[in-house]
């Protein structure tokens, strides 16, 4: 346990299993943006609505899809009701939505208003509102911007769609995408800006933004040598709460080094059947002065970004990572796949006698590229492993771990966060993370782990 | 000949020369000695613990009790699977093969994951239906195996013509997840595995 990647720190420990589970293998779990329920993606074709306070099924939502759901996803920034999106394999994608009560209001505890009539019953249920259509084969992840003005779906025919909601129900598809020349698996939004990511089975991962009304690829990625099975941004304004929050006794290449993470704006983290985890950092955009005149067909080239490689996280896993999620409130990186293993990873400051801050001198362009851009080896920091646990679901795989405020009443300190963690097994699991005494760190934590 | 069938004249292996746990004595242990016939005479585990305690600690979680299985147990699973275009078994068509069956043990002392490897050689090279094959191998092998095995199932290398992009689609949990809610596909393989015992 003295490898420099490996510092365990830390320990998940299980909080709770939602109950009851599905009989059957669940895909993925969303948590909604404010209230304390999670959505799952089921393979019995339904979707399961769990509260995260008391751990307990509140909502079955049936007899909409004809196939596996894969995906869903609850739309953000909706007040007065909830908004979620159910992505599946009968190739559809369906808007369900649910008036949400006043949370002042009083509830008896399962989470229904109490001395329901029969009318308020049925609006207590997740309605069915519109059906979105247009792929070809199954649905494998579908996102919603962060504004909740756009939709993305992708799917097995190789197209990512984007759709625009213009008034309640009505959808537009503003964009079908076809760069990729396999399955795409998976799509995410960035936090801060109209981008949208999406992964695929071709192993490659593509960046699309709009341009004079037209979704173009801005950016694309290899690396991956495997399908790369998700793709998720870093979460806005990371710098005030990670490493890179405590400002004092910084060199100036580290005051440096974050300037130009701030320039880059948030990171982007991908995982891969070839059992990686990796992030890419976009290149800042040099500084025009004086290019506001620019005639349109110079600025749809200008369009264009450079995400360059900045790390591969320590490689734990011994088979596909399916899932990861980065943290907007702590930084660290969890993820989970097939080895049934749940990974937290943490970035940190390297040493300063490391090898980026001594090895001045670099030898070829490519080097000196990598070194102006502080990539891969010449990055300033680096990510360990803080917390590892093996066979979270028993002998399952993991298909989905995801961050979520903690919600339930041993909620530790403000803003704390629990680990969901979403398996073959049809359970989603929840753990917290907690920090290990310095000798406990130091000594046998892996046993510690499996009797957790 | 079949002019549909895509090879009308496989080759038949006499279901004597099969290998099978009866005539266990008649089957080569394979030489690297890393896993083979003998595999349950050896513990799993033998790190950290006694291992006499091994199988108590190994045990499986669904039924309690840790089961061991060898090579030949998966290729008894598989080699009565029928071939989609002829009346005969895979066994019988040498599309599966002792020798190119592996069980891999946990990577770890923490996990009781283990891996079985599946080689499978269509008959002929272009053969349209090895993905069919392969998929009837793998759901064969979920279906019957404890969940504690994972199944990777690929074609023997350079027996096929796009053994990669076949096995890309075997290994992609989602593709298989799909396929087996296809009702067509379902059928097919219904019809292959209705051999099985």
């Amino acid at each position: 346990m003295t490898s420099p990647t490996l510092a365990l720190s830390h320990v998940l420990r299980p909080l709770a299993t939602l109950s009851p589970p599905s009989n059957s293998r669940t895909w993925q779990t969303a948590p909604h943006p404010s209230q304390p329920i999670v959505a799952t993606a089921c393979s019995d074709r339904t979707v399961r609505v769990y509260s995260l306070t008391s751990f307990t099924l509140l909502h079955s939502i049936t007899g909409g899809h004809k196939r596996s759901v894969r995906s869903v996803g609850w739309k953000p920034g909706v007040r007065g009701q909830s908004v979620l999106a159910t992505g599946s394999f009968d190739a559809s994608a369906g808007i369900w939505r649910r008036r949400e009560d006043d949370e002042s209001e009083p509830k008896d505890f399962t989470n229904r208003n109490t001395g329901d009539s029969d009318e308020e019953e049925e609006d207590d249920d997740y309605q069915f509102a519109c059906i979105l259509d247009g792929h070809e084969s199954e649905i494998k992840s579908l996102a919603w911007s962060p504004s909740g003005q756009y939709l993305a779906t992708c799917s097995r025919d190789k197209s990512v769609w984007i759709w625009e909601e213009l008034e309640d129900d009505n959808f537009e598809t503003v964009a079908v995408l076809t760069e990729h020349d396999g399955d795409v698996k998976c799509v995410n939004w960035h936090p801060e800006e109209d981008l949208l990511v999406s992964s695929s089975y071709d192993d490659s991962v593509r960046l699309y933004r709009e341009d004079s009304d037209d979704w173009v690829q801005v950016a694309a990625i290899d690396g991956h040598k495997m399908t790369v099975w998700w793709a998720a941004f870093e979460g806005s304004g990371m710098a005030k709460v990670d490493f890179r929050k405590q400002r004092d006794g910084l060199g100036e290449k580290q005051t440096q080094y974050i300037e130009l993470l701030e320039r880059s704006g948030p990171r982007l983290a991908t995982c891969s059947d070839d059992c990686t985890v990796r992030l890419w950092r976009r290149r800042p955009r040099e500084r025009h002065d004086g290019g506001t005149g620019m005639p349109s067909i110079i600025r749809s080239a200008a369009i264009d970004e450079d995400w360059l490689p900045e790390a591969t996280l320590p490689q734990q896993h011994t088979r596909a990572v399916y899932s990861l999620s980065w943290s907007q409130k702590t930084g660290l990186i969890v993820s989970a796949g097939s080895d049934g293993k749940i990974i937290i990873y943490k970035e940190r400051w390297k040493a300063p006698d490391a090898p980026s801050t001594s090895n001045g001198a670099s030898n070829g362009a490519s080097a000196d590229d990598q070194n102006k851009d502080w990539m891969g080896e010449w990055a300033l920091s680096e990510w360990v492993v803080v917390a590892e646990l093996w066979e979270a679901h028993g002998v399952f795989e993991i298909n989905h771990v995801t961050w979520a405020a903690r919600r339930d009443k041993g909620v530790r300190w403000e803003g704390e966060e629990v680990v969901l963690s979403t398996g073959d097994d049809g359970e989603v699991r929840v753990w917290t993370l907690d920090e290990l005494d310095v000798q406990e760190g130091e000594g046998s934590d892996a046993d510690k782990m499996v009797d957790a | 000949m079949d002019p549909n069938k895509d090879n009308a004249n496989p080759t038949i292996l006499n279901p004597s020369d099969l290998p099978s746990r009866r005539r266990e004595s008649t089957v080569k242990r394979r030489n690297d000695g890393a896993s083979g016939l003998f595999d349950d005479l050896i513990p799993r585990y033998n790190y950290l613990n006694d291992p006499f305690e091994q199988s108590e600690l190994s045990s499986d979680s669904e039924d309690g009790e840790f089961e061991h299985i060898d090579e030949q147990e998966v290729y008894d699973l598989i080699s009565s699977i029928s071939d989609p275009e002829h009346p005969l078994s895979l066994g019988s068509l040498a599309v599966v093969n002792l020798p190119d069956i592996r069980i891999q043990p946990p990577t770890s002392p923490f996990s009781s994951i283990s891996t079985v490897v599946v080689e499978i050689t269509p008959t002929i090279t272009h053969c349209s239906l090895a993905t069919v094959i392969g998929l009837g191998v793998r759901v064969r092998l979920e279906q019957a195996l404890p969940p504690r095995f994972r199944v990777d199932v690929r074609i023997k290398k350079g027996t096929h013509s796009t053994d990669e992009a076949v096995n890309k689609q075997l290994g992609d949990k989602e593709r298989v997840a799909a396929a087996l809610e296809n009702a067509t596909l379902m059928g097919v393989l219904r019809k292959m595995l209705s051999t099985c015992e």
